[in-house]
């Protein structure tokens, strides 16, 4: 039997506006864990994780922090739960510690080592030397360093993290994984959400691919990809993509997405072998399907 | 009750324990308008002008115009410091700041957080109006103004509770208001009207419908009640009708803020 749950929601509904924007959403989190949430925009992923933080209140559906209701138990759940949101929501008005101070005044039971772990994590987070200055003279990795910082200053069990790298240049997106993968190594559980493909296979132990506010998939990268693309991606360039062989793919239930001036083609061993033997004079790659590929594959199914 | 309660909760102590720290750091310039305002208006229009209105009366009887001037400055003080600070800092706050966001990820509820503001409104209300006081006091050791003293003492109180729940009207814009375009608004609206028929700085005239609308207007009753008490050192009906109107103010309009800053906040009903 495996450790509980510290992030366990079910049936997450959800209407804004008139318009349902998740409809029966189960996530799950365990103790060092990295769950990504994925889906194009407008999936629900968002919605779905502010629920999951108690920003939103959701229509159906339950949603337990360290085995406490949101609803019922909200001090005791969002006590143990952390937050870095998509926008900056740094205090301007106090610097770097500062931030850190009044954050750990929004938490009962008070931290009682407050000053030392705000000296131990301006240390890890690498913010030591800017204690004293305000947010607003950052840099934006490092904004989003203090932005994390806040959000486990208080010692949570899970933290959601939405989109923490978006805007980042590269070296600042690494220092961020970092961060992250520190958070995992100390036992929190980890949700975040992102665009970036190669963060979300490179951070997250599992995937939840939302679609249409629903859950596509669910699963480790190789597996959530081989439900929802197929087991090889076919890169052919457009010119040579005639009408006839987008029938015979069609027929196979298969559709090219066109990126380019290239159609990638998603198709299983036996797809593949069969488009070998039928279009033998065609050049093409052949190669392993990536969580852009998914993208693609999902925005093809969500056209009309 | 729940909605009443939260204003009791830590929660709201802790976000208005931030803005308390906020102020103190700048506390030296935030302080300039309060203590400056006062001391302009007493010397142009009470000094100034007061020394050119003749036969100025009150309660049916002559008083000088700096004396009259004195309670209405306390209670448009109040008045005038809650409203903006609950409209424009707390839409600043909450609109460009993204500080309510930040606060509310935490164990911080929508509920502190406009509590929050609302009792720092009438907290930072009250310090003005106190300044405002010294100031009165300051003329009155000059041997310029002439108050029952003691009365400031009941005053603060009333203040703070007046405060309150112009604050109350005030966050009713922040919920409501589509941007900083329109904070001209709430001036037209609110300020401008509550404010000429107040007695706060001039006496209403004599029309029988204006004295019946003034009635429902807490910033009269506060101005007159305070004018009462510290001009005739007398307790009148105008001290519990301001504290009934502030109440059902109150009542009415906190669950409205938050239903209203809900679905701002939150884009949920």
């Amino acid at each position: 039997m495996g450790a509980p749950l510290l992030l366990e929601a079910r049936g997450l509904k959800k209407a804004l506006g008139g318009k349902t924007v998740v409809d029966g959403v189960d996530l799950t989190c365990a103790p060092g864990e990295v769950l990504g949430l994925l889906g194009p925009n407008g999936a629900g992923k968002t919605t779905s994780l502010r629920m999951c933080y108690g920003f939103l209140r959701p229509d159906a559906g339950t949603v337990r922090i360290g085995g406490h209701d949101l609803a019922r138990e909200p001090d005791a759940a969002r006590r143990r739960l952390g937050v870095c949101t998509q926008d900056d929501t740094c205090d301007p008005d106090f610097t770097v510690r500062g931030n850190l101070e009044q954050t750990g005044r929004y938490y009962r039971p008070r931290l009682p080592d407050l000053d030392r772990r705000i000296d131990d994590l301006l240390a890890q987070f690498e913010l030591a030397p800017f204690a004293d200055q305000l947010p607003e003279t950052l840099s934006g990795g490092y904004k989003r360093r203090l932005m994390i910082a806040r959000a486990v200053l208080h010692r949570p069990e899970v933290v959601f993290l939405d989109e923490p790298t978006t805007g980042l240049d590269p070296q600042a997106r690494v220092a961020v994984w970092e961060l992250v993968a520190g958070l995992r190594a100390q036992g929190m559980a980890v949700v975040l959400t992102t665009h970036y493909m190669d963060e979300a296979e490179r951070l997250s132990d599992r995937l939840v691919v939302l679609q249409g506010g629903r859950v596509r998939a669910n699963g480790v990268a190789r597996a959530v990809l081989g439900d929802v693309v197929g087991e090889h991606i076919v890169v052919l360039e457009a010119a040579h993509g005639t009408p006839a062989l987008a029938e015979w793919l069609a027929a196979r239930g298969a559709a090219p997405a066109t990126v380019l001036a290239e159609w990638h083609i998603a198709l299983d061993a036996a797809g593949l072998a069969a488009f070998v033997a039928t279009y033998p004079d065609l050049r093409f790659e052949v190669r392993a399907p990536t969580l852009d590929d998914l993208f693609l594959a999902l925005a093809e199914e969500r056209r009309p | 009750m729940s909605t009443f309660r939260a204003a009791f909760a830590w929660q709201s102590r802790a976000v208005l324990g931030r803005h308390v720290r906020v102020h103190l750091r700048k506390w030296h310039t935030a302080l300039v308008p309060p203590v400056c305002e006062p001391i302009l208006m007493l010397l142009t229009f009470g000094v100034g002008l007061g020394g050119r209105m003749g036969g100025f009366a009150w309660a049916g009887g002559p008083v000088d115009y700096l004396t009259y001037l004195a309670p209405g400055m306390l209670a448009y003080a109040a008045f005038m410091t809650a409203f903006f600070q609950s409209v424009f800092s707390a839409y600043v706050r909450m609109h460009f700041q993204k500080s309510w966001e930040g606060q509310l990820t935490t164990q911080v509820g929508l509920e502190h957080v406009v509590w929050a503001e609302a009792l720092w409104a009438a907290t930072l209300a009250t310090a003005y109006a106190t300044a405002v006081a010294l100031v009165l006091l300051a003329f009155g050791a000059a041997g310029a103004l002439h108050l029952h003293w003691a009365g400031l003492l009941l005053a603060l109180p009333l203040l703070f509770l007046s405060a309150l729940a112009f604050a109350s009207l005030g966050l009713l814009f922040t919920a409501w208001l589509p941007s900083m375009d329109h904070m001209s608004l709430p001036f037209f609206l609110v300020v401008l009207p509550l404010g000429f028929a107040s007695s706060t700085y001039f006496p209403l005239p004599d029309a029988p419908v204006l004295a019946q609308v003034v009635l429902l207007n807490p910033l009269h009753h506060v101005a007159e009640g305070l004018r009462w008490l510290l001009v005739a050192g007398r307790f009148t009906a105008h001290l519990p009708a301001a504290v009934g109107l502030c109440l059902a103010m109150l009542a009415l309009l906190v669950p409205i803020d938050m239903r209203l800053l809900r679905r701002r906040v939150f884009g949920d009903r």
